[in-house]
């Protein structure tokens, strides 16, 4: 047991502590060059909406790993898993990002509630509305868009401040209670946690298009979410590997098991996006087909031709085979394409409902992106550096450090 | 043959004997035991790759299938969508891709395992048994290159198992008893008469009538018209009108609301070859004493005589018409009244499709229903959604379906008349209406989708339509006038 808890290759190496304020002033410096070229390098009628668009997308991507991280965490607790004990510490980790991320949405929040319109057209007088948005503004409008989005938040950081909390008192305690306590309350949590999402994806990204409705949508969300997810933990994994923790608490077995669930969430992801599109493509109806238009048109159609190869044929084919789950470069590269592919599945949500597509937008909004991302990071290090990366009391961790994968 | 009473002890004796060179071992156990593979040296198994092939060839054959099928064999528009639609393609493709995958899983497993192994010389040993219990065995195959008996005993011995036995070879017969081949043979055999039967109907002739297994809908408990009955004491199955009653749609023969003309009015034409037609309504006009002693019974005239009150024009008129019409007017009558009441309810189709086109009819020329914005509202909206396919949205001809049709250019296509033409602009409201209801040339009538209200609005719709196109400079409201006239006359 001392072995493998020892100090040094359980807690974050201090390389890479000292890099969180350096993480957040460069994704700092990201956004506000990303912004200032869509403010200044776009065509000036449009260059707000994509800022704000841009913005959304890439705040939904950072958030979309916190909201796999915390599913993951409870799905564990839920099964009674003992394989994912040694890595779940990480993902509680990704998971309490979550009350730091919330803060980047509060300038969205402000703009609703200064009567913007810019990203969300449901948000005009309604005597200004038309069709089907105008019937909406009982759902859609800003108070209540602001309450639900106070309603979200606070539940999302209440999840994840409940299991972390949990979690670090035992790795003082060792008390068996809090595990059981953490299965028990796992199972309401879940079914909280899908309407949560469901209404999240309906209310933060579905209402830019509030004429346009698909009840698959937060599926969706959640599909892509948690493909980010795994393959953010691969990679921080890997990463934290290299710099010598958790080499022996974290091994091929459970890389192995991760690469697995990338391997089906790329088909579910695909699956959930397709079941979407049948029914549209089937039904013909223009209401319900202009989601669509919109991205087959102002240069856009390249994207959703591309996510079909990026974020599924290609990573599917990468990693059927159990080698290259088990191969360190090999995971490693398809988890990098995953973190590409689901940002490419974020813009395409969103962006297209900005204006037509340019190389100064991308490039913009490709930097938005990784100052985005590099804030997460640094929020994730923030809270990595003043806890254990592994959960060293769990009562399943000996089972977790032991499991093997059968052999087929 | 060593017997372990817990995996742990199984796993070590594993490894000892792999370590040993052993190549032709195995393990049973009740539970699957992780880690049981490396430790017996167990090859990974290529079964991954035959489903990964089998996949392929599931979505290969969805694909040639579906192409074949939709595209190719009987090619057939589904939907509007192209013969090839890859997207409607895409379920069928996967869920072949899965059942060819997992039919292949399971029986590669199977197959690959050589199973069915309907005896195991394991069995032979009463303490075997309790492998699906709670006991661990290990097995070493005295066929290995390596085998030596001392040696495998000593080795086995070290792991400290429960008991150690040999496996005796069973010794009796492996031949399968014949009575099961019989038995088999007859059961295959027996399986095949339901298909031969089957063969046999289909290749011979009969003059019988054919076997009913399910009946469906062949025999109903039903009557036709013309049938007897004993339901009844007039013996007929087709029942006549009930006194007092009014057939739907009945009233509808009378009002000019609902046929676009006044058929208290009938013009020349009208009385010039078309005694069917008018038989209906010349039926109330008549004096019902007449009517009744010349053809039908008194409980057909009367729902007729309610359903065209007397007017004072008809009067005017019908006699005159009545002793032309009177000598083919009897016999037609009762044919032409009595199905339609008995088939109660279609009693007002027969009367107008019979009409040839182009009669001149009293047409209205009077909205018979208040006129307000909400009704060329309405008539706007039920335009677009059924006459401007053809018509076009600005009623010029150029509807979608004509600019596809145009399009084709297949040669037979008659093009929709554009209702701005002078010809239907100089036609009274009535007749609009009662082609949209009747419909005209290749036009269906729509009197069946579109109830009257809405037909009359589609009316009022078509005529702010043609003022459109040929509006003055007096119907614009005076203090636009200016306004609209600068850039025109400029």
């Amino acid at each position: 047991m001392s072995d493998r808890t020892d100090e040094t290759s359980i807690r974050l190496p201090e390389s890479w502590r000292s890099k969180s304020t350096a993480l957040l002033a460069v994704g700092a410096i990201g956004l506000l060059i990303g912004g200032a070229m869509f403010l200044w390098g776009t065509d000036q009628a449009l260059a707000s909406r994509y800022l704000v668009h841009s913005y959304l997308t890439n705040f939904i991507y950072c958030l979309s790993f916190g909201l796999g991280a915390i599913f993951f965490v409870m799905i564990h607790h839920l099964c009674r898993a003992g394989w994912s004990s040694s890595i779940r510490r990480v993902a509680e980790l990704i998971a309490s990002t979550i009350p730091w991320t919330a803060i980047l949405f509060i300038p969205i929040l402000l703009m609703v509630l200064s009567g913007s319109s810019m990203l969300y057209e449901w948000n005009q007088p309604k005597a200004d509305l038309h069709g089907l948005t105008a019937e909406k503004t009982g759902y859609l409008n800003a108070s209540f868009f602001a309450l639900r989005s106070a309603i979200y938040i606070g539940l999302l950081i209440w999840m994840t401040r409940w299991y972390f909390r949990r979690s670090t008192t035992q790795d003082e305690s060792g008390s068996v209670d809090l595990t059981l306590q953490m299965q028990k309350w796992s199972g309401p949590m879940i079914m909280i946690y899908a309407l949560l999402v469901s209404f999240l994806a309906f209310d933060w990204i579905m209402s830019i298009d509030a004429d346009w409705y698909s009840t698959i949508f937060g599926v969706y969300l959640f599909a892509g979410s948690m493909f980010g997810f795994f393959a953010l933990m691969i990679c921080l994994l890997m990463a934290l590997q290299d710099s010598g923790v958790l080499t022996r608490q974290v091994n091929t077995e459970h890389f192995h098991d991760m690469g697995k669930f990338l391997f089906g969430f790329t088909m579910f992801w695909s699956y959930i996006a397709f079941s979407q599109l049948l029914l549209y493509w089937y039904g013909n109806i223009p209401e319900e087909t202009n989601w669509y238009r919109e991205r087959l048109s102002g240069g856009w159609a390249a994207l959703g031709y591309l996510l079909i190869p990026v974020h599924f044929v290609l990573p599917w084919l990468g990693l059927v085979s159990r080698h290259v789950r088990r191969h360190r470069f090999g995971l490693t590269f398809w988890a990098v394409w995953a973190l590409v592919a689901h940002w490419l599945d974020m813009t395409y949500l969103i962006l297209p409902n900005s204006g037509p597509v340019s190389t100064v937008v991308i490039i913009a909004h490709l930097l938005v992106g990784l100052g985005m991302f590099a804030i997460l990071i640094s929020f994730w290090l923030r809270q990595a550096s003043q806890v254990s990366l592994l959960a060293v009391r769990d009562p399943r961790l000996e089972e977790s450090l032991a499991y093997t994968n059968p052999l087929l | 043959m060593a017997e372990f009473s817990d995996e742990h002890a199984l796993l070590d004796a594993a490894r000892k004997v792999k370590a040993s060179g052993y190549t032709q071992t195995d393990a049973f156990t009740p539970f699957p035991v992780h880690g049981i593979d490396e430790a017996l040296g167990i090859k990974p198994t290529i079964l991954p790759f035959i489903v990964l092939c089998a996949g392929l060839c599931g979505l290969a054959t969805a694909l040639v299938m579906q192409i074949w099928m939709n595209a190719i064999d009987y090619p057939y528009i589904i939907s509007g969508k192209p013969y090839k639609s890859w997207p409607a393609f895409i379920p069928v493709s996967f869920e072949l891709t899965v059942l060819f995958s997992a039919f292949t899983t399971f029986l590669g497993m199977i197959a690959l395992n050589r199973l069915p192994r309907l005896s195991n010389p394991v069995f032979t040993n009463p303490r075997f048994d309790r492998v699906t219990d709670d006991k661990f065995f290990l097995y070493v195959d005295s066929r290995d290159k390596y085998y030596n008996s001392q040696a495998v005993h000593d080795l086995l011995k070290g792991s400290h198992p429960e008991a150690l036995f040999e496996v005796e070879e069973d010794s009796s017969s492996s031949s399968v008893p014949t009575w099961i081949y019989y038995t088999l043979g007859s059961v295959i055999l027996a399986s095949m008469i339901p298909a031969m039967v089957v063969f046999l109907m289909r290749n011979s002739t009969s003059e019988k009538p054919r076997w009913h297994v399910f009946f469906d809908m062949d025999f109903q408990p039903k009557k036709k018209p013309q049938q007897k009955t004993t339901i009844f004491a007039d013996g007929r199955a087709m029942r006549p009108q009930v006194v007092g009653t009014v057939a739907r749609g009945q009233l509808d023969q009378s009002d000019p609301f609902y046929l676009g003309y006044d058929p208290n009015q009938p013009t020349a034409a009208l009385l010039k070859g078309n005694q069917l037609v008018a038989m209906p309504i010349q039926d109330g006009g008549q004096d019902p004493k007449v009517d009744s002693s010349s053809t039908a019974t008194p409980s057909d005239s009367k729902p007729a005589e309610a359903t065209a009150p007397t007017s004072d024009a008809t009067q005017a008129q019908i006699p005159a018409a009545a002793p032309a019409a009177a000598p083919a007017a009897a016999p037609a009558a009762a044919p032409a009244v009595s199905p339609s009441v008995a088939d109660g309810g279609q009693a007002a189709a027969p009367q107008a499709p019979a009409a040839p086109m182009g009669i001149q009819r009293a047409w209205i020329t009077e909205f018979p229903l208040p006129v307000d914005p909400g009704l060329i509202a309405l008539g706007k909206k039920k335009f677009e959604t059924y006459c401007s396919v053809c018509h076009g949205i600005s009623g010029t001809g150029d509807g979608l379906v004509a600019r596809r049709a145009d399009q084709l250019a297949q040669g037979y296509w008659l093009p929709p008349t554009s209702l701005h033409d002078p010809k239907v602009v100089a036609q009274p409201i009535g007749q609009i209406f009662y082609t949209i209801t009747n419909g005209k040339g290749k036009m269906a009538g729509y009197g069946a989708s579109i109830d009257p209200r809405e037909r009359w609005a589609i009316v009022l719709y078509i005529q702010a339509l043609q003022r459109s196109q040929d509006a003055r400079l007096e119907d614009i409201p005076q203090e636009k006038s200016a306004a609209a006239s600068g850039p025109t006359g400029g």
